[in-house]
């Protein structure tokens, strides 16, 4: 009666949106002054750090972490309510689906690495900061993070676009086909744009 | 004379709900307009395999015969059909047949498709005409609606749309396409209208319209043509306004 499943779901599509929405764009831009150089992206670290410590902490915890484990463990109990059949069906829409739950698995081991490694490890427990330096040499010294990094990012774009278009049919917002199809247009448009400009700060590290 | 051209049909086949499916090769002598539901009952009249094996008939569903009923619903070279507007001239051979699996398998292609029924009753799938209310002459459709209205009521539960819908099956409690839109149908009713809320609310419940994961398979196998996925959509908006009526009057 109090329609749990309901409320869950709906939330479920909000924070992606959202929350973790405005986490990858923050991503994409402080990670995109490496293009400027060490010193462009080392400032945009700087800057972050004039944020107070336990202010700073509150928003990881409140803005990333929290958001994150709901959304990626609610996720994983919807995602395996599918039943993957873009071979059979194999429509554009169909295959979203499918590329939506495949990029969900990957983005759950791909988080665990990236924030196990630079956020817990590097900087928690060791106490490294992050910088130009430290992710120079993370990338060029091994082709396959570097690799797994760019797969990682582009699994999280096309599942936060593709996720603007579910969002517009969830809410009720694009309604008949032509708005969905344009909406679904616009995103893609969007997910090559912020694909690209990761390939550009990833190729940035290794040309300068 | 000419030699008589035959059509291959590979079945997947099923002594009963708990066996395991096995395959069969059946050939048909081909004649122009040749259906799928024709083809059967020609396999019915001459249950050899091409092995020269005598088997039992293979089972089916069929009634009308003219993609009305939906009783003849089955998968038809990997996609679920109607067999009977099936026709073998615009089909890939051999053709490859096999039950529903998203429902029960009954026996062959004879599937059970009563959950479809109890998930109509679910939504509340009605029109409320007797009561201790006083009945006068019907209120009239909505003109700008009723186009929409017997759009939806071309629904024939076929259950094309629950399996396309990789949403649907054993693995979910989703509903499917098909019953979720026919809430629709019926608040759009006049008299249907006054039970929206509890349509609306029915399809909040779990394995209501929140499970839809618009992957959109729905509307592209629909043999109605029903725009399943742009009244998914209204309901979703109409399911998220009711869901703030009931927090907002709790």
């Amino acid at each position: 009666m109090y329609h749990t499943s309901f409320y869950l779901r709906r939330l479920h599509s909000l924070v992606g949106l959202l929350v973790l929405g405005v986490v990858i764009f923050e991503h994409i831009f402080t990670n995109s002054m490496a293009m400027g150089g060490a010193a462009a992206l080392n400032g945009a670290l700087a800057m972050m750090e004039l944020i107070p410590r336990p202010v700073f902490l509150a928003i990881e915890v409140c803005g990333i972490a929290v958001p994150l484990l709901f959304h990626g463990i609610y996720g994983i109990y919807i995602a395996l309510q599918a039943n993957t059949n873009a071979r059979h069906y194999g429509y554009s829409r169909n295959w979203q689906f499918t590329l939506q739950r495949a990029t969900a698995w990957y983005l759950v081991a791909f988080l665990i690495w990236h924030v196990g490694y630079l956020r817990v490890f590097t900087k928690g427990v060791t106490g490294t900061p992050i910088s130009y330096e430290l992710l120079q040499n993370l990338f060029t010294s091994s082709p396959i993070t570097t690799v797994l990094y760019i797969i990682g990012m582009f699994a999280a774009i096309f599942h936060f676009t593709n996720g603007i278009t579910t969002f517009c049919m969830t809410w009720g917002i694009a309604k008949g086909p032509r708005c969905q199809k344009v909406i679904n247009f616009l995103s893609m448009c969007l997910c090559v744009v912020l694909c690209l400009i990761t390939l550009a700060f990833m190729a940035s590290y290794f040309v300068m | 004379m000419a030699e008589q051209k035959m059509v291959r049909f590979i079945i997947e086949r099923q002594d009963g709900p708990k066996d395991k499916p096995y395959e069969q090769q059946f050939d048909v002598p081909y004649r122009p307009g040749l259906n799928v539901v024709a083809a059967l009952m020609e396999i019915q009249k001459n249950p050899v395999t091409v092995d020269g094996k005598r088997v039992p008939p293979v089972v089916w569903e069929c009634n009308c015969l003219e993609k009305v009923c939906g009783a003849c619903m089955m998968v038809i070279n990997g996609k679920a059909r109607q067999a009977c507007c099936s026709l073998v001239d615009k089909l890939d051979q051999p053709i490859h047949l096999a039950p529903a699996r998203t429902f029960p398998v009954i026996r062959d292609l004879l599937i059970d498709r009563s959950v479809m029924f109890e998930s109509l009753k679910r939504i509340h799938g009605w029109v409320e005409v007797d009561g201790t209310w006083e009945v006068k002459d019907a209120p009239i459709q909505n003109p700008y609606t009723a186009q929409t209205a017997y759009e939806i009521s071309h629904c024939m539960t076929c259950g094309c749309c629950l399996e396309a819908c990789p949403n649907v099956g054993p693995q979910s409690d989703f509903i499917g396409p098909a019953p979720t839109v026919q809430a629709y149908l019926f608040n759009l009713h006049p008299l249907g209208k006054f039970d929206a809320p509890t349509r609306l609310n029915a399809l909040m419940e779990k394995g209501g319209i929140t499970s839809c994961g618009n992957s959109q398979n729905c509307v592209e196998v629909c043999p109605k043509n029903i725009k399943l996925t742009t009244y998914l959509a209204q309901l979703n908006r109409d399911v998220n306004k009711q869901a703030l009526r009931n927090i907002f009057d709790h």
